[in-house]
C-alpha cells in the first residue's frame, strides 16, 4: 500500500543533499525556526488548548503530559508496567484497608522546600474535597483517612477495600501528583496552576498561551539532574504538521502520529518510531433511552454487522487491536479476550437477530461524529458497512468536540463515536462506562448485576483476581450491548535519530521521560 | 493646509462611527454565539468533564445569569477599554495581553505578504500593460489568473513538500515572532507568506494591468505628447498616478482578507496569529475572547478603509 | 461578441468552463464508480489505468468523487451567490433610489457585515448554525451581500439620474417597474460579473471550510472535503490532494478566464481598444 511514496525517497535523498547545501547557504540566520543546541525541541500535537498545571484542576490530556514532568507522585509505572515506587522509598500493605508508605528523605521542591508526608496529605485531600469540584475527585473520595505517622512515613485508610487505589496513586491521569502545600497556601488555588511547584525534574519556566510551554531543569531533584537542561513544548494543532516539523528537524520529539504515516515512516527511517497498543478505548457510544438503541436486539444486530478487523485496518491502517469490550488488552484476564458471538461480523446472524427487534430494514438514526478525520472515520465506515448489511438508514452528522459533547451529556443524540485515553484502572473504563453512576455513562445503561459486578471488582485488591471480575463484567456487556466497543488504538512517538532515552509507556506518558533524554 | 482642514473635520465623526460600528458587530456576535450550541466549560475540562466540575466552571464565569446582564458587563468594561479575562486560555489570560502577542504575527506575514504581492504585481502589472496583447501580456495574465484560482492552503502543502522538505531551503515549520529575531521572522514567514501572497499577487496584477490599460487609451493622455510633455513624466503623472486609485482600493480590501483568512496557512505552518486566535476561541465558545477577536479586526478594518479614502483622496483631488 | 471570441484567453476560459459543466453533469452518469461507497481492498491505491486519480482512503475512485464533489461545491457557491446577488441587488437598488434615513441604516450594516474577513464570518458561521452545506451557503451569502449591495446601489445613483429614467418618473411609471425596467438591466452587466467572480470565491470558501472539516456532511463529497482527506495522507498518497487541488485550481480559472472576459466586453472603453 505504500507504492506512493517511491518517488518521495528520491526527494527525501536529495534532501539531505540540498538541505545540507541550504543550510550553508544562510550562514547569518540561526537555521531552521525553532532549532537550539543542547535544548528538547518536544512537540505537544494535536492540541493548542491548556489551562492549568494544577493536578487537581487539570483535565485535559496536554497538560497531563507536561505535569509529568514537573511532578511525582507516591508511584509511577516503570518499562514494564509494573507499580513501583516514586516519591515512595517503599510501600506495603497492612490490611485490607490500609496502605503504608514510606516516604524518600531529603527530596526538595522546586522552591527549595523540603517534601514531607504533610504534602501527601494535602494532595490528596483537596483533590477529594468537594468544594474544589476536581474531575477526579471520584478516584480520591474512598479515602477515609490519611495518616501521618512521622514525617517520612503516612498510612492511607480507605472507607472500604479500594483494588484501584495503588493504579491511582500513580504519576498519570489521576490528579494524584503531590503538589507543596506552603507553596499552594503561598500563592492560592487560582495562581498555583499557572505557577506549579513540584519536585520533578523540570520547573516550569514560560507558558506563552495556546502557543508553547518551557521547562528548565531542576539541579536538585531527587531523581537526579535532568541530561537536557532545557524543554520547549510547542503546541501544534495539526498532527501532521507534527510530522513535517520533525521530518524537517524542526522539533526533536512528538508526542503522536499520523496513523497513515506510520508505515511510510518506518520504512523511511528519516525519524524512528515508537508504538506499542495503548491504554485507550474507542467505541460507539449508543443511548439506550431512545429509537433505534433503546433495544437490546437491535443494538446486537448492529453489532454483528460490522467488522472490526477491518475497522482497524481501514480506520487506523492497522495501527492497533480490536477489542471485544471497552477494556484495552493490557487489562484482559490472562492476556485473552472475551468471546461472545454478538462481537464477530455475520451478516447473517447480524439479519437474524433485526428480526427479532422491534425495528427493521429502513430504520433511521443518526451517528455524531467529531475530532480529527480518523475519528470521524469511524463513524463513516460503521455506517457505511452496517447499512450495507442491515438495510437501515443510519446517517452521519458532523460537529465540533464542544457541540457533541454538550448533546452527549443532555442525552440528545442516538449514537456517537467516542474514546477515552490514558486511563490506568479498568474501574475507570467499564467502572464510570456501565456503572449507573458512572460519569461515562452517556447510554443510560443501568443493570444491577453489572453494578453488583463493578462494586466487587472496586472491593477487591488482589489485582488478578480483579481481571476476572472484569471479565465476567465484559461478558455481561456483550450480552447487553449498550455500547459498540470498537479498537484500541496504538500509542505513537516519533524521535529524531539522535534522541535516546525516552522509554514510551502505554497510558500517553511525555514529560516524565524528559530528564533521561539525551540528544547525542 | 486647505486640502487637510476638510479631511480632519471628516474624520472624526468617521472614526466615531467605526468606533460605533465595531461594538455594534461585536454584540451581533455576542448574541449569536449565545444562541448556538456549545459551552466553554467542555472545552477546558475535557472529556473528563464531571457534572459538577461543569457546574463549578459555569458558577465561576457567572454564564447562568441572563444574557442581557452578561452582554451589559462585558459591554461596560468594553468601552473603557478592559476586555477581561479569557476563559479557556491558561484559565483566564488577560486578552487584551493575548491579542497584543498574536496580532504582531497576523500583521507581520500579513505585510511580508503584502510586501511581495505589491513587488511583483508592481512589475508584471507594469509591464503586461505596456507590452498589451503582446507574448509577455498573455503569459503574466495568464499566471495571473491561475495565481487568483489556487486554493492557498493547497498551495501552502505544495510549497512545504517542495522547498521544504524537499529542497531544504526553508523550516517546514515554525515561527519565529518579529519580536524575537526579525531575521528569524523573514526566514521561517518566508513559505506563509509566499502562500498567501500568491493569489493577492495575481489579482492585484490584473486590476494594474485593467487601469493601466483604461487610462493609456484615454484622450487627454494621448494629447499630452503634442503639447510637449515628455513620455516618462506622462506615464508616471497621469497614467499611473490615476491607475493608483483602483490598486490601492483593492489592496484596502484585502487587508479583511490578510487578518483573518490565513487562518488554514497559519495553521499548518505554526504561526500563532490572530486568526487562529480567534478560531479556536470560537470553536471552545469563549465568549470574551471572540467578541474582543472581533472588535479588532473590525476596528482594523474599519481603520483601514479610512485611511484608503484618505489616500485615494489625496491622489485624485477631483474626487470629494 | 465577436470581440470577447477574438481574444484567446476569454475563449479558453469558456472552454474549460463548458468542459467542466460537461463533465459535471454528465460524468457522474458515466463513471462506473461510486462516489460514496468504500472497497476496503483498494485503499489509497496510485493512478492507474481504472483509477485516473487513484483511490482515497476509503478505496473510492478520486475522479468520480471529484466530479461528484465539484456538483455540490458549485451548487452551494451558485446558491449562495445567487441569493445574495438577489438579496443584495434588491437591497442596494432599494437604497439608492428610495435614499434616506433607512437606507443610510442598511448601508452601514452592509459595510459591518464586509468588514469581517470573510473566512472567519463563514467560520463563525459554521460554529454558530452548525455544520452542513445549507449553512455554507448561507456563509456566503452574507459574504457576498455587501458586495452586490454596495455595487448595486453605486451603478443605480448613477443610473437613476438619466434622463430616461427621469422620464419614466414623470410619466408616473410605476415604481416597481422603474426599478426593474429602467434600472436594472443597466446596471446588470458588473452584476453578472461579480457573480461570476463570487462563484469561484465561493468554492476557494466552501473548500476552506470543508478542509476545516466544517463544511459538507459525510460520506457527501464537496471538493474540500476531498482535499482535506487527501492532506491526511499526503506523505503517503501525494496524488489525491495534488490533483484534487489541481482540479479545483482548472476550475477556477475557467471561471476566472470567462469573468474577465465578460468585463471586457461589457466595458465600451475597453473593448474598443481590444
Amino acid at each position: 500500500m505504500s507504492t506512493g511514496f517511491d518517488g518521495l525517497n528520491r526527494r527525501q535523498a536529495l534532501a539531505m543533499m540540498a538541505g545540507a547545501a541550504g543550510a550553508t547557504a544562510f550562514p547569518g540566520l540561526s537555521g531552521p525556526a525553532l532549532a537550539q543546541a543542547g535544548r528538547l525541541r518536544a512537540g505537544i500535537t494535536g492540541f493548542t488548548v491548556i489551562n492549568t498545571l494544577d493536578p487537581m484542576k487539570a483535565s485535559l490530556i496536554p497538560e497531563y503530559y507536561i505535569m509529568y514532568g514537573i511532578f511525582n507522585a507516591l508511584l509511577k509505572f516503570n518499562s514494564k508496567m509494573e507499580i513501583v515506587p516514586d516519591l515512595a522509598e517503599s510501600f506495603s500493605t497492612v490490611d485490607s484497608k490500609t496502605l503504608e508508605f514510606k516516604l524518600r528523605k531529603g527530596v526538595k521542591f522546586h522552591d527549595g522546600g523540603d517534601f514531607t508526608a504533610d504534602d501527601v496529605k494535602f494532595s490528596l485531600e483537596r483533590v477529594a474535597d468537594e468544594k474544589n469540584a476536581s474531575s477526579n475527585r471520584s478516584k480520591m473520595t474512598p479515602i477515609a483517612d490519611i495518616q501521618i505517622a512521622d514525617p517520612h512515613t503516612l498510612r492511607i485508610v480507605t472507607k472500604a477495600p479500594f483494588g484501584p487505589l495503588l493504579n491511582y496513586l500513580t504519576n498519570t491521569r489521576t490528579a494524584a501528583q503531590i503538589v507543596s502545600r506552603a507553596a499552594v497556601k503561598a500563592a492560592g488555588d487560582e495562581a498555583f496552576g499557572k505557577k506549579p511547584v513540584g519536585t520533578g525534574r523540570y520547573m516550569l519556566k514560560d507558558w506563552k498561551s495556546n502557543e508553547s510551554v518551557e521547562l528548565a531543569g531542576f539541579a536538585g531533584a531527587f531523581e537526579g539532574a535532568p541530561k537536557i537542561g532545557s524543554v520547549i513544548c510547542p503546541f501544534i494543532a495539526e498532527e501532521s504538521s507534527g510530522m513535517t516539523a520533525i521530518l524537517g528537524n524542526q522539533i526533536d520529539l512528538t508526542s503522536t502520529a499520523p496513523f497513515a504515516d506510520v508505515p511510510t515512516l518506518e520504512k523511511q527511517g528519516t525519524v524512528k518510531v515508537l508504538k506499542q497498543p495503548g491504554l485507550n478505548t474507542r467505541y460507539i457510544a449508543l443511548n439506550n433511552k431512545r429509537a433505534p438503541f433503546d433495544d437490546v436486539h437491535f443494538r446486537r444486530a448492529v453489532s454483528m454487522a460490522f467488522d472490526r478487523e477491518m475497522l482497524v485496518k481501514a480506520v487506523i491502517f492497522g495501527e492497533g487491536v480490536a477489542t471485544p469490550g471497552v477494556l484495552p488488552p493490557a487489562h484482559w484476564a490472562e492476556g485473552k479476550p472475551i468471546t461472545s458471538d454478538y462481537l464477530k461480523f455475520n451478516p447473517e446472524r447480524a439479519k437474524a437477530e433485526l428480526a427479532k427487534s422491534k425495528y427493521k430494514a429502513g430504520q433511521e438514526g443518526v451517528v455524531l461524529i467529531w475530532g480529527s478525520n480518523w475519528w470521524r472515520r469511524i463513524g463513516e465506515i460503521f455506517v457505511g458497512q452496517v447499512n450495507q448489511v442491515l438495510g437501515t438508514k443510519l446517517t452521519i452528522q458532523a460537529m465540533d468536540f464542544n457541540a457533541a459533547f454538550g448533546r452527549a451529556k443532555a442525552g440528545d443524540y442516538d449514537a456517537m463515536v467516542m474514546g477515552w485515553l490514558g486511563l490506568v484502572d479498568p474501574d475507570e473504563y467499564i467502572g464510570e462506562m456501565a456503572g449507573s453512576k458512572g460519569f461515562r455513562n452517556i447510554h443510560f445503561y443501568s443493570s444491577a448485576k453489572m453494578d453488583d459486578l463493578l462494586d466487587k471488582g472496586r472491593a477487591e485488591i488482589d489485582p488478578a483476581k480483579r481481571k476476572l471480575i472484569y471479565r465476567e463484567a465484559e461478558q455481561l456487556l456483550a450480552e447487553d450491548m449498550p455500547m459498540l466497543p470498537c479498537f484500541t488504538s496504538n500509542v505513537h512517538n516519533l524521535l529524531r535519530p539522535n534522541l535516546s532515552g525516552f522509554t514510551q509507556l502505554p497510558y500517553s506518558n511525555y514529560g516524565d521521560q524528559f530528564g533521561t533524554c539525551a540528544l547525542g | 493646509m486647505l486640502v487637510r482642514a476638510p479631511l480632519v473635520a471628516r474624520a472624526l465623526p468617521r472614526l466615531g462611527a467605526v468606533a460605533l460600528l465595531a461594538l455594534f458587530g461585536a454584540a451581533a456576535v455576542f448574541f449569536a454565539m449565545r444562541a448556538g450550541h456549545g459551552d466553554p466549560a467542555l472545552t477546558v475540562l475535557g472529556d473528563q468533564a464531571t457534572p459538577e466540575a461543569i457546574a463549578a466552571f459555569r458558577e465561576r464565569w457567572k454564564l447562568n445569569d441572563p444574557v442581557i446582564v452578561q452582554f451589559w458587563r462585558w459591554l461596560s468594561r468594553a468601552v473603557v477599554g478592559d476586555f477581561g479575562v479569557s476563559m479557556t486560555v491558561a484559565g483566564g489570560e488577560p486578552i487584551a495581553r493575548l491579542i497584543g502577542l498574536r496580532l504582531p504575527n497576523t500583521l507581520f506575514l500579513g505585510l511580508y505578504a503584502l510586501f511581495l504581492a505589491i513587488t511583483v504585481s508592481l512589475i508584471a502589472g507594469t509591464v503586461s500593460a505596456l507590452r498589451h496583447g503582446r507574448m509577455v501580456d498573455s503569459a503574466a495574465t495568464s499566471l495571473a489568473v491561475l495565481g487568483i484560482s489556487m486554493p492557498d492552503f493547497w498551495l501552502s502543502y505544495v510549497l512545504v513538500y517542495a522547498l521544504a522538505l524537499g529542497a531544504g531551503l526553508f523550516p517546514s515549520y515554525g515561527f519565529t515572532p518579529p519580536g524575537e529575531s526579525l531575521a528569524g521572522a523573514l526566514y521561517s514567514g518566508f513559505l506563509p507568506a509566499l502562500a498567501i501572497s500568491a493569489p493577492m499577487a495575481a489579482a492585484f496584477t490584473r486590476i494594474l494591468r485593467t487601469a493601466l490599460l483604461e487610462t493609456l487609451y484615454r484622450d487627454h493622455v494621448r494629447v499630452a505628447p503634442s503639447v510637449g510633455y515628455p513620455e516618462g513624466f506622462i506615464f508616471l503623472h497621469h497614467i499611473f498616478r490615476n491607475a493608483l486609485i483602483p490598486y490601492v482600493t483593492v489592496i484596502g480590501l484585502q487587508v479583511r482578507y490578510l487578518l483573518g483568512g490565513t487562518v488554514v496557512v497559519e495553521r499548518i505552518f505554526g504561526v500563532n496569529g490572530i486568526g487562529t486566535l480567534m478560531v479556536d476561541a470560537a470553536f471552545g465558545r469563549d465568549y470574551p475572547l471572540v467578541q474582543a477577536c472581533a472588535l479588532t479586526f473590525l476596528a482594523i478594518v474599519l481603520l483601514v478603509n479610512f485611511v484608503v479614502d484618505l489616500i485615494c483622496t489625496a491622489l485624485d483631488p477631483r474626487q470629494s | 461578441m465577436i470581440g470577447a471570441l477574438k481574444n484567446k484567453l476569454v475563449l479558453f476560459g469558456a472552454c474549460i468552463t463548458t468542459v467542466l459543466v460537461l463533465a459535471v453533469v454528465i460524468g457522474p452518469w458515466v463513471s462506473p464508480y461510486s462516489a460514496t461507497e468504500a472497497d476496503f481492498m483498494a485503499l489509497l491505491a496510485p493512478p492507474s489505468l481504472s483509477h485516473p486519480f487513484g483511490t482515497d482512503s476509503f478505496g473510492r475512485d478520486v475522479l468520480t468523487r471529484i466530479l461528484y464533489g465539484a456538483r455540490v461545491s458549485l451548487v452551494v457557491s451558485v446558491s449562495g451567490v445567487l441569493a445574495a446577488a438577489l438579496i443584495g441587488t434588491a437591497a442596494g437598488m432599494a437604497s439608492a433610489y428610495f435614499g434616506g434615513f433607512g437606507s443610510s441604516v442598511m448601508m452601514r450594516l452592509s459595510d459591518l457585515l464586509f468588514s469581517f474577513p470573510s473566512f472567519v464570518l463563514a467560520l463563525f458561521m459554521m460554529v454558530v448554525l452548525g455544520y452542513g452545506v445549507a449553512n455554507i451557503a448561507v456563509a456566503i451569502a452574507l459574504i457576498y451581500i455587501p458586495i452586490f449591495a454596495r455595487l448595486s446601489r453605486n451603478m443605480a445613483l448613477l443610473v437613476k439620474d438619466e434622463p430616461w429614467v427621469q422620464a419614466a418618473i414623470l410619466l408616473g411609471q410605476p415604481t416597481r417597474s422603474i426599478l426593474l425596467r429602467e434600472i436594472l438591466p443597466n446596471i446588470a452587466a458588473p452584476i453578472f460579473v461579480q457573480i461570476a467572480l463570487g462563484i469561484a470565491f465561493g468554492i476557494v470558501i466552501e473548500a476552506g471550510l470543508s478542509f476545516l472539516g466544517l463544511g459538507v456532511q459525510p460520506p457527501a463529497p464537496s471538493l474540500g472535503t476531498i482535499m482535506a482527506d487527501g492532506r491526511e495522507y499526503f506523505q503517503r498518497a501525494p496524488w489525491v490532494l495534488t490533483l484534487s487541488g489541481v482540479a479545483v485550481s482548472i476550475a477556477l480559472l475557467g471561471l476566472n478566464l470567462l469573468s474577465d472576459g465578460l468585463r471586457d466586453v461589457m466595458d465600451p472603453k475597453l473593448r474598443a481598444r481590444l
